[in-house]
């Protein structure tokens, strides 16, 4: 675990944006790997998108090796900013690139896993990003955590339209190579994964640190820290028990109830954040495309 | 101007009670130097924390595009592929705050200056984020409130909307009897999801903060949530703008478009369909045109007061039609005001003791009466007629007076001279608060036309303690058609 103190997340909102606009193409030469009759697409557009992507980094950092990967090679803590904006900017370029913009960027993140290997100072474990292992639970993570907080805060989806979503995504995974008989293909596949994988889950000490400045990034403008607040209760508050518990963060039964009038109030922040977002040059373009395509 | 100056002057005091009502300023007897350094600086803090409305009509937002076709040929294109197609497409869109955003947006368009660069970019992309609704939909609502599907509701109908109206849609038809009419029709869902936009107040007080960090945000939210809550329902509008109708029925240059009744509902306005050259295009007209065209406007907007005892408080000049010789048709009366007798005699009574009596003291306690200053202020009345001065120039004197920007923005820095004396001791009571929009919007609305009249004169022949005679053509042919009405309609 290096030392040393993290940037400040200035520019987040922004950086976002700029990823989002570029990821979403202009002529695209086909529609992608999903495409605007799938449930991906809806799902990654749905106002509960910032607690899935939040929510989902507090899953994958309980994996002390994912942690690790993350902590001892990236420039995370001299950049948050930058290296989630580059997540973001990769899943976007998935999501809704054409099928050669997504294989780019897929080929380009497991050059970068080439050099990702170490050992992990709290487990004394050997770890390679291009572990598949690894980047199924970084998958999983992902795909729980929009299921989650589509859920919970979000237009809610069915259960049939809940496989289709976890069944589609599976392409996500093999992408960055993982084999796909590992891929979990049904929501019930993806609950008995999760289960299975706790016991290699921990809050590692890099966990702790990272989690609690996501949760209070510094430096973020004023405006979008007050809504922060809402979106990273949200966020906890859409973690299974378990992961809580690690964390050690407390139920949202004892602090702030999850009741109905929370959850619209949660959702409201949610639409006032979607409204600075687009804001941002080119977002709204870049929605209108996908609306075009999707209505089309 | 008579009333428009008061109305102006009020909008000076009411910036200062919106401090007061924080609390960062208290009227008080003489204080120590220390006392006034310190009140000094909360005023100064507390400058520009006005009621929203308050706040610098020198200026229009230059965007608040109401016209699709003024939206950009991209957005032209993509306009169909994007039209909201159900409730739940109303929901994503409008709802979850963004409605309620949006109105804000609206609201702050009259505020320019108060914003913050980040929210005014965020309103207006707000605005633009909207699309329409889909023939369907907007069908659909029509079909709901009038129990007939629009091409049977009407003779004809235009499935293809004209503009975008506040929180809906126009749309053109021709009524069973004939008459060509515009179709204002609601967006599905939205008064229910502003309703329970409005109930955050947590997360609007947030908002607000964020949006306008300098003003009084409970005068704002108060203001915000008033506003919405009225425009929700289309009938309040119906039956202010048929009100208007009723009354300038006939009037040689003043037009205001009847309201169909059997044709709207909660959701859907009908009013006979208007068409003009829009403010814009006046600057190619000559100026001529231009003073006619404020003349009119001038004439509506104290006409309204003195007589209907109503004001219209949407001074946009998006609503308003020219049609040359002076003619304006007045659109949307979404936001219509009505003053008592009681309310109304300190204002004129202001005017009279001002600017004909030449009464100091009176004027004084005629502001005392109205509650825009505190009684026995310790305040030499020179000092007060100084500072109120400035929103009477163009009715002291008779004479032709041109108004100009510079003119508006002056009126607008008085309004904002919180290190005048009288700013601890003055207030402007909830009811008077609607006049400073328009009266900060009209000098800016007039500014912009480079209006010449001798003001003087058209204010004399309006002011009810003075009746005088017919300055102008307009004013002749308007006593005409007065002295052949059959009886002045009043509220």
């Amino acid at each position: 675990m290096s030392a040393g103190p993290y940037a400040d997340a200035a520019g987040l909102v922004e950086r976002s944006a700029a990823a989002y606009t570029a990821a979403v193409p202009d002529r695209p030469e086909d529609d992608g790997y999903f495409g605007p009759a799938s449930v991906t697409w809806r799902v990654s557009g749905d106002l509960s998108a910032p607690v899935a992507g939040l929510r989902s980094l507090l899953m994958q950092a309980l994996h002390p090796l994912a942690m690790a990967g993350v902590d001892q090679h990236s420039a995370w803590r001299r950049d948050p900013v930058g290296r989630l904006a580059a997540t973001s900017a990769y899943t976007a370029t998935v999501t809704y690139g054409d099928r050669a913009d997504a294989e780019r960027a897929a080929q380009r993140v497991r050059v970068i896993h080439e050099h990702v290997r170490g050992v992990d100072t709290v487990t004394g474990l050997p770890y390679a990003a291009g572990d598949p292992a690894l980047l199924l639970w970084v998958h999983a993570a992902l795909v729980d955590s929009a299921l989650a907080a589509i859920d919970l805060f979000g237009t809610r989806i069915g259960e049939a339209d809940a496989d289709r979503y976890v069944a589609e995504m599976a392409v996500a995974a093999t992408l960055l190579g993982v084999p796909r008989e590992m891929v979990p293909a049904t929501t019930a596949a993806l609950g008995r994964y999760i289960t299975d994988t706790r016991q290699d889950l921990r809050c590692t000490p890099a966990a702790a640190e990272s989690m609690s400045y996501l949760l209070d990034p510094p430096g973020l403008d004023k405006e979008i820290a007050e809504l922060w607040q809402d979106i990273r209760d949200a966020a906890v508050a859409a973690l299974p028990d378990w992961a809580r518990d690690m964390y050690g963060y407390p139920a949202p039964s004892t602090l702030t109830p999850l009741t109905p009038a929370r959850r619209t109030e949660i959702r409201q922040t949610l639409g006032v954040l979607d409204a600075v977002f687009l804001a941002e040059p080119g977002v709204l373009e870049a929605r209108q495309r996908l609306t075009a395509r999707m209505r089309g | 101007m008579a009333a428009a100056i008061a109305g102006t002057a009020l909008a000076a005091v009411g910036a200062v009670s919106a401090l007061r009502r924080t609390g960062r300023l208290r009227a008080g007897p003489a204080v120590s130097a220390l006392g006034r350094r310190t009140r000094r600086l909360r005023v100064e803090r507390g400058l520009a924390a006005l009621g929203l409305a308050a706040r610098g009509g020198a200026r229009y937002a230059s965007s608040a595009p109401r016209l699709f076709a003024a939206a950009g040929e991209q957005r032209e294109k993509l306009r169909n592929d994007l039209a909201l197609q159900t409730a739940e497409d109303v929901a994503a869109t409008l709802g979850t705050m963004k409605g309620v955003l949006m109105k804000l947006g609206q609201m702050a368009s009259y505020v320019n200056d108060g914003l913050t660069p980040a929210a005014r970019r965020t309103l207006s992309r707000l605005q633009d984020s909207v699309p329409p609704m889909s023939p369907e939909l907007a069908a659909q609502v029509v079909t709901e409130e009038l129990g007939l599907p629009p091409e049977r509701a009407f003779a004809t109908w235009d499935p293809e909307p004209i503009a975008a109206a506040s929180i809906g849609q126009v749309h053109r038809a021709i009524t069973h009897d004939g008459r060509a009419v515009a179709v204002k029709v609601q967006y599905p869902g939205i008064a229910e999801t502003i309703e329970a936009d409005l109930g955050n107040v947590a997360l609007l007080r947030r908002m607000l903060k964020i949006t306008v960090p300098s003003q009084d945000v409970d005068a704002l939210l108060a203001e915000l949530r008033e506003r919405v809550t009225e425009e929700l329902d289309y009938r309040r509008e119906a039956r202010n703008q048929q009100m208007f109708a009723d009354y300038y029925r006939g009037h040689p240059t003043i037009v205001v478009p009847e309201i169909i009744g059997e044709l709207s509902t909660r959701r859907v306005v009908t009013s006979e369909l208007a068409e003009g050259a829009r403010f814009a295009e006046l600057a190619g007209w000559s100026q001529a045109e231009r003073d006619l065209a404020a003349e009119t406007i001038y004439r509506f907007v104290f006409r309204s007061l003195y007589e209907a005892h109503a004001f219209n408080g949407d001074p946009h000049p998006g609503n308003y039609l020219f049609h040359g010789g002076g003619r304006v048709t007045f659109l949307d009366f979404g936001l219509v005001k009505y003053f008592t007798d009681d309310e109304m005699r300190p204002l004129a009574a202001m005017v009279k003791h001002l600017c004909l009596d030449n009464d100091p003291e009176a004027f004084r306690r005629a502001m005392e009466e109205a509650g825009f200053l505190v009684r026995d202020a310790p305040l030499p009345t020179e000092l007060v007629i100084e500072h109120m001065a400035v929103f009477y120039d163009t009715v002291r004197v008779r004479g032709p007076v041109t108004m100009t920007g510079d003119y508006a923005a002056a009126v607008t820095r008085r309004f904002f001279d919180f290190r005048s004396p009288l700013a601890a001791y003055a207030a402007i009571p909830r009811s008077y608060v609607i006049l400073q929009r328009i009266n900060l919007g009209l000098f800016a609305l007039l500014g912009d036309l480079s209006a010449t009249a001798d003001w003087r004169r058209i204010a004399e022949e309006i002011w009810p303690f003075f009746q005088g005679p017919p300055s102008t053509p307009m004013g002749e042919a308007e006593a005409a058609w007065k002295s052949g009405r059959r009886r002045p309609a009043r509220t």
